[in-house]
């Protein structure tokens, strides 16, 4: 008989104990599975978010990011066109989009609001980035928004709004507004727009001050050639770190930024996540351990005299401790793996139902409920299941083992 | 010429029950030649089992020497005392003590696991002892699928399958019927004299002593 078949045949002593004290490690292995994996989704999708908002690199001149600017595109670029085109050589990059950042007053004639937004090649933008808007009224496709369309193009005057912004103005597609902002020469310019739909981002904040021209109309409006930066949209997002290093030693004249360090609202919800379910985790850890302990507790109790036995026959402490380990060990293998398997249920069943969170602070829309499947997660779930599972079998056997023999022989 | 199996000299052990010392043995001298089947017999409290737990290395003594098969083991740490039980003393209880989940092959082979024997010399030895027993077609059952006269047949086969110097036996027919009991103690006899065994076996039980080389008595912790 081996050690691992004798430990087995011990955890089948009292089946229906063994029973539950595995299922609660296979419901807290897979409870960490299951919010480790929605962890982890919501961390890629805030990453994929992050990286699709800002691009992947920002390329800028130093100063852009270094310092603030005291007048719009004080630390802009010019020669933007001819770089955009040389990244877009490298094999990598998928999509180069000029940025400008605009903000002032939107006005109807009658109010005055504050708005901040941007000025970029917005069809472009949609390409590379996908779905990023949501249009509650109008069109983008109808109107066109790429440079030179007659409509909507260089020299075109519509414009997105934002949701709140758009109930505050009382406008609607079609109506007509006035933005005013300050020139890169410090004066003032004012241009008539014309509203082509009212979008909103998720982001109740924004949707209240944001609007979006095309880039045309945005350097119109600063009365500049400039734009404030490039976003650099690579094939993979595991290329950024790579595609950085490179591009920025071939480019001294610009910085070039990765999209995690813009990404503060990545970082804290990563923060935050990291704490809640690090504690939770714990939480279960605890659970798991002083369930296994409390079963195997009452499993030394009941063979005290048995370990006594098998003391007298010659076995060292370490060697009833270690068959009281492999017990544990052993349950907590079961358990991990009955726990993964739950857990791969749950994963495969969740995206049919449609679940959704409800929006996070600050946002207007919720989000799906997914969990993602990570292999190093279920390694180290699993890992961590079975070395509680073992400690807190070594923990309550260790006192029973060095027990007087005679003493544990006399037990009833 | 061999030197005794059981050399006790002058052998004194007390327990204490919270302030009061209890003497349970009060020099004992005790020599048991090797190969020998001696028993110890004596009412209850006389320190029958505190003077086999002392042969059997699994209690202390507090004064006196103890030198089995020719070597002082009365230092010995812990360890040593119990490497020296795993190879050269066998146990048999009175209640069997046999390990419920195993089944009676796993029972008898399990000093051999704990001696490191290989696998295949291990089925061999496992199968003799087993037939020696008359248990050769049981070695699969677990323990409670025997009866009590089988359950003590295991047990012996577990305690001399390694061929251990000394067997201590703990009152082995206390919870026998009387034609069961006598079995158990030939087997004990003609199997301790095959494997060249030393028994020292505490009873009370006249089937017992009657196949014994010699009888000692003890009372009040005083070996007559």
């Amino acid at each position: 008989m081996n050690a691992l078949r004798l430990a087995w045949l011990n955890v089948l002593r009292n089946r229906r104990r063994s029973l539950v004290t595995i299922l609660i490690a296979g419901v807290g292995c897979a409870a960490v599975l299951v919010a480790g994996g929605f962890a982890l989704y919501t961390y890629e999708a805030l990453e994929d978010g992050a990286a699709r908002e800002f691009g992947h690199l920002t390329v800028a001149r130093p100063d852009y990011f270094a310092r603030d600017e005291e007048t719009p595109m004080q630390y802009g670029m010019d020669g933007y066109r001819a770089l955009a085109e040389k990244l877009e050589q490298d094999p990598r990059v998928r999509r180069v989009l000029p940025r400008l950042q605009l903000s002032g007053l939107i006005s109807n004639g009658d109010k005055s609001m504050v708005f901040v937004g941007s000025g970029a090649d917005i069809r472009a933008e949609a390409e590379a980035r996908g779905p990023f808007l949501q249009v509650v009224e109008g069109t983008i496709d109808k109107v066109g928004l790429t440079e030179g369309n007659p409509l909507f193009g260089t020299g075109g005057t519509a414009v997105l709004l934002g949701v709140d912004l758009a109930r505050s103005l009382g406008a609607h597609p079609g109506s007509g507004l006035t933005l005013l902002a300050t020139t890169t020469t410090g004066g003032m310019n004012a241009i008539d727009v014309e509203v082509a739909a009212v979008v909103s981002t998720g982001w109740r904040e924004l949707d209240k001050r944001l609007i979006h021209v095309d880039l045309a109309t945005g350097q119109r409006l600063l009365m500049t050639d400039r734009v404030g930066s490039l976003s650099v949209y690579l094939a993979d997002t595991a290329l950024t770190a790579a595609a950085r290093a490179e591009l920025a030693a071939a480019d001294s004249a610009h910085a070039y930024k990765p999209w995690w360090d813009q990404a503060f609202y990545y970082h804290s919800v990563r923060a935050l996540y990291n704490r809640i379910f690090g504690l939770l985790g714990l939480i279960i850890a605890a659970l798991v351990f002083f369930s296994v302990a409390n079963t195997l507790a009452m499993a030394v109790v009941e063979r005290t005299r048995e370990i006594g036995t098998l003391r007298a026959m010659g076995a060292l402490p370490a060697e009833i401790v270690a068959q009281f380990v492999r017990e544990g060990a052993l349950i907590g293998f079961t358990g991990a793996a009955v726990g993964t398997l739950a857990a791969g249920a749950v994963i495969l069943v969740l995206p049919t139902l449609g679940l959704e969170m409800p929006p996070p602070p600050g946002r207007s829309v919720g989000y799906p409920l997914l969990v993602n499947a990570s292999l190093p997660l279920t390694l180290i779930a699993n890992g961590a299941i079975v070395a509680l599972c073992a400690v807190a079998a070594w923990f309550v056997s260790r006192h029973a083992a060095q027990k007087p023999i005679v003493e544990a022989l006399g037990h009833v | 010429m061999k030197p005794p199996a059981i050399a006790l000299t002058g052998i004194v052990k007390h327990y204490r029950m919270g302030e009061e010392d209890i003497p349970a043995l009060k020099g004992v001298d005790l020599s048991v030649p090797a190969g020998a089947f001696v028993a110890v017999r004596g009412p209850s409290g006389s320190g029958k089992s505190t003077l086999l737990n002392i042969c059997g290395l699994i209690d202390g003594f507090d004064a006196g020497s103890y030198r089995l098969a020719g070597e002082d083991v009365g230092g010995l740490d812990e360890t040593a005392r119990t490497l020296i039980r795993r190879r050269r003393i066998g146990f048999i209880f009175q209640s069997y003590n046999l390990v419920p989940v195993m089944s009676v092959r796993d029972n008898v082979a399990y000093p051999l696991l704990l001696n490191e024997v290989p696998d295949a010399e291990a089925r061999a030895r496992v199968d003799a002892i087993l037939d020696q027993v008359g248990l050769a077609g049981l070695a699969e059952r677990r323990p409670d699928q025997l009866s009590g006269g089988q359950r003590q047949r295991v047990a012996i086969a577990r305690a001399l399958v390694k061929s251990p110097t000394l067997v201590i036996a703990d009152e082995p027919t206390a919870n026998l019927d009387t034609a069961t009991a006598g079995q158990v103690v030939d087997l004990m006899k003609t199997l301790g004299a095959r494997h060249g065994a030393t028994f020292l076996i505490a009873t009370h039980d006249d089937r017992m002593t009657a196949h014994c080389d010699e009888v000692r008595g003890l009372t009040d912790g005083v070996l007559q």
